[in-house]
C-alpha cells in the first residue's frame, strides 16, 4: 500500500466509502420496509381495537336486548309445545270439551303434518270431529283460540246432523250440528339454537328491565277474542221460518209480534217518564209524583214480563225482546237505584250514640291507664268526627276531642325523661326538687311547656301543655 | 537525470501523506460514519419504536379479545332470539280468529231481530285454508220470501260486516227461487255465497 500511488489510494478510499454507503443505504431501505410492514400491522390492529371498542360499547345494549328477548321468548315458547306438552294439549281439549258441552267423535293427527323440517317451528295438525249446537261449537272454538299455546283453526265445517228418524236432534231447544275442525299447532325445533350466553347479574338486570320486557310482551301478544255468548241470537244454520205443519202449540208470529210491540212501547213510555223525572225545572212534588207513576208502571210491566218472555219463542223476536225490552228495563232499574241513592243524603258523620259510646270508652281507658287505647279509639273514627258547629253532636265531639288531647298529652308526658332524684318540701316557702341533676323550685319552667306546679314528699305535680299531671316517686 | 535526496528520511517531504489523500480519507471517514449512523438510527431507533408500538397495540387488542368474543356470542344469541320472536309474530299475525268471524256473521244474519230487512240462514259452512290463495268460506245461503231486495240487503250487510275489509272476493248476487210448503212463507231464495279472505302472508304484511 505504501507504494500505491496517490490516485490509487484515492480510488480505493472512494470505492470503500461507496461500498459502505451502499450497504448502509441498503440496510436503511430494508429496515424501512420492516417499519412499513409494522406500521401497516399497527394500523390494522388499531382499527381492530376501534372496532372492538365499538363492540364493547354496545355490550350493555345487546345484553339488555338479549335479556328482553330471552324473557319474552320464555313466555312465548309456551305456545310451541314439545311432545310432552302435546299430551297436555290433548288434556286441554278434554277440558274445553267439558266447558263448552260439545261431544267429540274423533281426534286424528293429520298425515304428513309432522314434518321434519329445518324450520324453527314444525306445524302439527289435528282434525277434531264433534257434535254440538252452534253455541257450544263456537264456545269451544273460542276457548281453543284463546288458549295460551298457539293453536290456529285452519279449516272447519258445520253441517246439519240428522238423527235416525230424519229429525234434527236438539239440546235445550238448540239444533245439534256436525262440526269438524282442523287445528294447527307448532312444535319448537331446538336443533338450530345457539348456546345461551351467561350474562352477569342476570336476575338484577331482568328486574331492572321488567317494564320493557312487559311492554315488548304486549307487542307480540296473540289476538284474543272473548265470545259474548248467545245474547238472544238465533242459530244461523237453522231455517228460522214459522212451521206450517200442524201449527204446534206455539203462538203465531203475528201474536208474538203484537206482544213484543206492546212491551217495547211500554218500555219507551217508562223511559220517557224517567227522563221527565230527571228533567231540570221540576218541583220536588212533581218529582215525587212522577217517581210514583214510574214505579207503578214498572211494577205492572214486570208483573207480566216472565209470561210475555215465555210467549215469545220466535228467535228473531226473542233477540228483539232481549235487546229492546229486557236490556232497557235493566238499565232503567239501575238508573232508578242510583237516583235513589243520589236522593238520600248520606250522613258522613258518626251517629250520636256511637260518639257517646266512644266518650265512655275513652274515659274508662284513661282512668284505667290505657292511654294508648283511648287515643287509638279516637283516631280510628277521627275523620267521621268533623261535624260542623251547628250540628247537635258538636258538643259530644268536643268532649271526645278533649279526652283524646288528655290521652295524647299524658302519653307524651310519660315519654319525657324526668328523673326525680330528691325533693325538699318547705312548708312555709317554695319547695324544690333535684331533677336530672338540676334543682327546680315550684313555679320553675323545666321546658317551654313543662312547669313544676307543686312538690310533695311522695309526688310532684307538673303542668304539661295546660294539663296537670303527677309523677310519683 | 538521477535525483538523490540527501535529507534524513524523517525530514523528507515525499514520505508524508499528501494533503489530498488526508482530506479524502477524512471525508471518506465522515461519509462512512454518517451512513452507518443513519442506518443505526433507522434500525435501532425507528424500527425499535415501531416494534414497541406494535407490541403495545397487540397487547391492547389481546386485552379486548375476551369481551369481543362475549359480544359476538351475545349478538349470535340476539339474532337467534329475534328470529324466533319474529317467527312467532308472523305465525300470530297470520292467524284468523274464526270465533270472532262467526260471531260477526251471526250478528249480520240476526240483524238485531229486524226481519223486515232480511231473514237469512245457511245450510252449512265450509272454511278451507290455503296459505297462498287465502281462506275460502263457502256458505250455501237462503233468504225468506220471494223479495229479491231482501237478498240484495243481505249482500249489502255482508259487505258492511267487520270482516269485510279482509275479503279479497265475494260472490255476486244470484239466486234460485224455491218453495217449502212446510214453512210460512213457503217461498225462499237460495244462492251460493263464497267469501275469499286475503292470504295469511298478505295479512301478515298488512299488519
Amino acid at each position: 500500500m505504501a507504494n500505491w500511488t496517490q490516485k490509487k489510494l484515492l480510488m480505493t478510499m472512494g470505492g470503500a466509502t461507496l461500498v459502505v454507503c451502499l450497504l448502509a443505504g441498503g440496510g436503511v431501505y430494508y429496515t424501512q420496509g420492516l417499519i412499513d410492514e409494522i406500521e401497516v400491522s399497527i394500523d390494522e390492529k388499531a382499527k381492530a381495537i376501534l372496532a372492538a371498542d365499538a363492540k364493547i360499547r354496545k355490550i350493555p345494549k345487546v345484553e339488555n336486548e338479549v335479556i328482553i328477548l330471552r324473557e319474552n321468548l320464555g313466555e312465548y315458547v309456551k305456545i310451541l309445545p314439545d311432545d310432552k306438552e302435546l299430551v297436555e294439549f290433548v288434556r286441554m281439549l278434554q277440558r274445553f270439551e267439558r266447558e263448552s258441552g260439545i261431544k267429540s267423535t274423533g281426534l286424528v293427527q293429520s298425515r304428513g303434518s309432522r314434518q321434519k323440517g329445518k324450520g324453527r317451528f314444525v306445524p302439527i295438525s289435528y282434525a277434531y270431529d264433534m257434535t254440538a249446537t252452534l253455541w257450544q261449537g263456537l264456545k269451544f272454538m273460542n276457548l281453543i283460540e284463546n288458549f295460551e299455546r298457539f293453536v290456529s283453526i285452519t279449516d272447519f265445517s258445520i253441517k246439519k246432523v240428522r238423527a235416525n228418524g230424519g229429525e234434527t236432534s236438539t239440546i235445550d231447544g238448540e239444533v245439534v250440528h256436525a262440526i269438524k275442525l282442523t287445528m294447527q299447532t307448532y312444535k319448537y325445533n331446538k336443533a338450530g339454537s345457539k348456546k345461551e350466553v351467561t350474562i352477569p347479574n342476570y336476575e338484577d338486570r331482568m328486574t331492572e328491565l321488567r317494564e320493557e320486557i312487559w311492554k315488548r310482551m304486549q307487542e307480540i301478544r296473540l289476538t284474543h277474542y272473548e265470545h259474548p255468548g248467545i245474547l238472544g241470537r238465533r242459530d244461523i244454520f237453522v231455517d228460522p221460518r214459522e212451521s206450517g205443519v200442524g201449527g204446534g202449540n206455539d203462538p203465531s208470529n203475528a201474536e208474538q209480534r203484537e206482544v213484543l210491540q206492546q212491551n217495547i212501547e211500554a218500555v219507551a213510555e217508562l223511559q220517557k217518564i224517567f227522563e221527565k223525572s230527571r228533567a231540570s225545572g221540576t218541583t220536588l212534588m212533581e218529582q215525587i209524583s212522577i217517581g210514583k207513576l214510574f214505579r207503578t208502571k214498572l211494577a205492572a210491566l214486570m208483573a207480566n214480563l216472565d209470561d210475555n218472555a215465555a210467549f215469545i219463542v220466535y228467535r228473531p223476536y226473542r233477540l228483539r225482546w232481549a235487546q229492546e225490552v229486557v236490556a232497557p228495563i235493566e238499565q232503567l232499574q239501575r238508573q232508578m237505584n242510583s237516583a235513589d241513592i243520589e236522593q238520600k243524603p248520606v250522613d258522613p258523620y258518626l251517629p250520636e250514640e256511637e260518639i257517646q259510646s266512644l266518650i265512655t270508652m275513652m274515659r274508662e281507658d284513661c282512668n284505667n291507664g290505657q292511654l294508648d287505647q283511648a287515643r287509638k279509639r279516637y283516631e280510628v273514627v277521627q275523620e267521621r268526627l268533623a261535624v260542623p258547629a251547628e250540628d247537635s253532636r258538636y258538643g259530644l265531639v268536643v268532649e271526645a276531642k278533649s279526652w283524646h288531647h288528655k290521652a295524647s298529652t299524658a302519653l307524651d308526658f310519660k315519654g319525657l325523661d324526668l328523673n326525680i332524684q330528691g325533693v325538699v318540701v318547705n312548708q312555709t316557702g317554695r319547695s324544690g326538687m333535684l331533677l336530672n341533676g338540676e334543682v327546680f323550685e315550684e313555679g320553675d319552667y323545666i321546658a317551654e311547656d313543662l312547669l313544676v306546679k307543686q312538690v310533695e314528699e311522695e309526688q310532684v305535680w307538673f303542668v304539661f301543655r295546660g294539663l296537670t299531671l303527677v309523677r310519683t316517686m | 537525470m538521477i535525483r538523490i535526496n540527501l535529507l534524513p528520511a524523517d525530514l523528507r517531504r515525499g514520505n508524508r501523506l499528501p494533503a489530498r489523500v488526508l482530506a479524502a480519507a477524512f471525508g471518506a471517514a465522515l461519509v462512512i460514519s454518517a451512513a452507518i449512523g443513519w442506518f443505526g438510527l433507522v434500525y435501532f431507533g425507528n424500527l425499535a419504536s415501531a416494534e414497541t408500538a406494535l407490541t403495545r397495540v397487540t397487547a391492547q387488542l389481546d386485552s379486548r379479545t375476551g369481551k369481543v368474543k362475549y359480544y359476538t356470542d351475545l349478538e349470535a344469541n340476539r339474532k337467534d332470539y329475534a328470529l324466533r320472536v319474529q317467527t312467532i309474530q308472523q305465525i300470530g299475525k297470520s292467524r284468523r280468529v274464526w270465533s270472532k268471524f262467526l260471531d260477526d256473521l251471526i250478528d249480520v244474519v240476526n240483524n238485531s231481530g229486524a226481519t223486515e230487512r232480511h231473514l237469512a240462514w245457511f245450510d252449512s259452512i265450509r272454511v278451507k285454508g290455503d296459505n297462498k290463495k287465502g281462506v275460502t268460506v263457502s256458505l250455501p245461503c237462503n233468504v225468506q220470501g220471494d223479495d229479491k231486495s231482501m237478498m240484495a240487503n243481505f249482500h249489502e250487510d255482508l259487505e258492511a260486516a267487520p270482516f269485510a275489509n279482509e275479503l279479497s272476493k265475494k260472490s255476486d248476487p244470484s239466486f234460485r227461487q224455491k218453495s217449502d210448503p212446510t214453512r210460512i212463507p213457503a217461498a225462499f231464495l237460495t244462492f251460493p255465497m263464497e267469501l275469499q279472505f286475503v292470504s295469511s302472508a298478505k295479512k301478515a304484511k298488512k299488519k
